[in-house]
């Protein structure tokens, strides 16, 4: 059986984590992790909530150890995380903060007594444990599961670092501007720096100026995984970045226009992964050389009729591709765009008929749609939300949404209309919602 | 004009982020001592990025979180000129 170990080729006293909070080495997070692990109840499931990168991380080993499956729940939002945990009966929440969630036990990741000279051996995990399930949004209105293996996320982590050259004992520090709860996020800021021995930043700098000073500290080459809002944002603000460093961007298309002043500028590569929650990173490419998507290595991706499914030794099923997509003869393939029901905002992916669901599921709403318009002139593009609720007021119904939905899908605006323009069979043409928006929006005088 | 309470600064930052955030509200009802994120406005760290870009360009002022006064900066518009007018280079 194929089995891996807890961590790549670091020396003991390497830096594994740093943060403004000083330098966290190899034995301090092997000590770190054995006492959270000693102290964990012993329940089949640990939602972790950590927003410290090295917590999470303490979390998560400590999780393996006890041959626990972490919950990556895709946001924070009280109603997502109870249906979560009602659905893994068992569960608790793992924190590195004071912030517990109503009706979860929650277990503090910190603070931990002494760090006692770490002992053991490094455990090795079997490439079949299931260690993870991140979640998706599916056309229910609940949370679709989707585990993953120790295989999967190893092997994943081998084959991005491969791709984009890191060598076995190089210095090399990666900076993260994504949530490590996120699919991207836990591959590429988690374990591919874990996998090949290399430092990670513990924070989740949100500025340009905070990812600034995060890479004028890092120590060696750097890698900054991020999405192009924030590269959009870096370059807009004509931040400095020390030169020699690799960008590696995902979870919503980046331009070649901004790739190449990215690379100019930070005189950086930048470099795109392509991939989706229920299969992982499949496919890399640098921005500026094209379109074409090159899949990782042991990742296949088969033309399956109209649609296309991914295929590689850690994944237990073929993968239906959720984006509109053409294969070559060579393996490689363009992306042409998602299938209707699925949107991307600022990087999230999300079904517009769970959304639907979620806002008729609300008292007093008698119908409603979410509406994703063309991009503006922002940083990123939000949904709008049409609602025929008589009684309710916008704001009533926005405090209940928020409850249900990510911030990041929050509707702006949420309008109240007497009626949708629904046809003749009851059906909703996007045409007919997209003129509804237009007109909105040229009556309040913003650009459309 | 119920604006006697808010300064000058804050009227054009209220301004400055209905226009940047693309809200639904009156930037003269915004009040000058309520929250902007989480209950408030509703604002998440999305709008704070694309709210700092807005006001380094507008005021040269560059935001940073580990600034340790970042939550009281972004805890009100008031608490948000208040910053602004110590920092601007423009």
């Amino acid at each position: 059986m194929r089995e891996s170990p807890l961590i790549g080729p670091y020396d003991s006293n390497d830096v594994l984590a740093w943060d403004q909070r000083g330098p966290r080495t190899v034995h301090r997070f092997l000590a770190d992790a054995a006492s959270l692990a000693e102290s964990l109840p012993d329940r089949p499931t640990a939602l972790n909530l950590a927003t410290n990168r090295y917590e999470f991380l303490v979390g998560f080993a400590a999780a393996i150890m006890r041959r626990q499956v972490t919950l990556l729940p895709q946001s924070r939002a009280p109603q997502t995380l109870l249906r979560i945990a009602g659905e893994f009966a068992g569960s608790y929440a793992l924190t590195d903060r004071d912030d517990a969630i109503e009706g979860i036990d929650s277990i503090s990741i910190q603070p931990r007594g002494g760090h006692a000279a770490w002992q053991g051996d490094i455990l090795r995990i079997p490439s079949d444990q299931v260690v993870a399930v991140a979640f998706t949004s599916g056309s229910t209105g609940r949370p679709v599961p989707n585990k993953k293996t120790w295989g999967a996320l190893t092997a994943v982590a081998q084959a991005t670092g491969a791709r984009l050259g890191i060598k076995a004992g190089e210095r090399i520090s990666v900076v993260a501007t994504v949530p490590h709860q996120h699919m991207f996020g836990l591959e590429a800021s988690v374990m591919l720096p874990v996998v090949h021995g290399l430092a990670m930043h513990a924070g989740r700098p949100l500025f340009p100026a905070d990812i600034g000073s995060a890479l004028a500290d890092a120590a060696g080459r750097w890698i900054l995984v991020t999405t192009p809002l924030h590269l959009r944002a870096c370059v807009a603000e004509g931040l400095r970045m020390p030169p020699g460093g690799l960008i590696l961007s995902a979870t919503a298309p980046l331009s070649r226009d901004l790739a190449q002043q990215a690379e100019r500028h930070f005189q950086a590569e930048v470099h795109e992964i392509f991939g989706f929650a229920e299969a992982g990173s499949i496919a890399e490419r640098r921005t500026i050389d094209g379109d074409r998507w090159r899949p990782l290595e042991s990742v296949r991706i088969e033309q399956d009729g109209p649609s296309c499914r991914v295929q590689a030794w850690y994944l237990s099923a073929p993968v239906p591709v959720p984006d509109r997509i053409t294969v070559d003869s060579e393996g490689g393939f363009i992306v042409h765009g998602r299938e209707a029901d699925q949107v991307n905002v600022a990087g999230h992916r999300v079904s517009l008929g769970d959304l639907n669901h979620t806002l008729m599921q609300i008292d007093g709403v008698q119908d409603g749609v979410f509406f994703l318009p063309e991009e503006g002139a922002g940083l990123v593009t939000r949904l709008m939300a049409f609602v025929v609720a008589p009684g309710k007021t916008s704001d009533e119904i926005q405090r209940i949404l928020r409850a249900h939905v990510d911030p990041v899908f929050m509707p702006r605006p949420l309008v109240c209309v007497p009626s949708l323009p629904r046809n003749a069979t009851g059906k909703l043409p996007r045409e007919s919602v997209s003129e509804l928006a237009r007109q909105w929006l040229e009556r309040e005088g913003h650009d459309a | 004009m119920e604006q006697s309470g808010s300064s000058l600064l804050e009227q054009d930052l209220a301004k400055l982020i209905v226009q940047t955030l693309k809200l639904k509200a009156d930037p003269a009802a915004i009040e000058p001592e309520a929250a902007l994120f989480g209950e408030g406005l509703g604002l998440d760290s999305i709008d704070a990025l694309e709210l700092s870009l807005a006001i380094s360009q507008t005021y040269g002022y560059q935001l940073k979180s580990s600034d340790p006064q970042i939550k009281t900066i972004f805890s009100s518009l008031r608490a948000l000129a208040a910053a602004i007018e110590k920092n601007r280079t423009k």
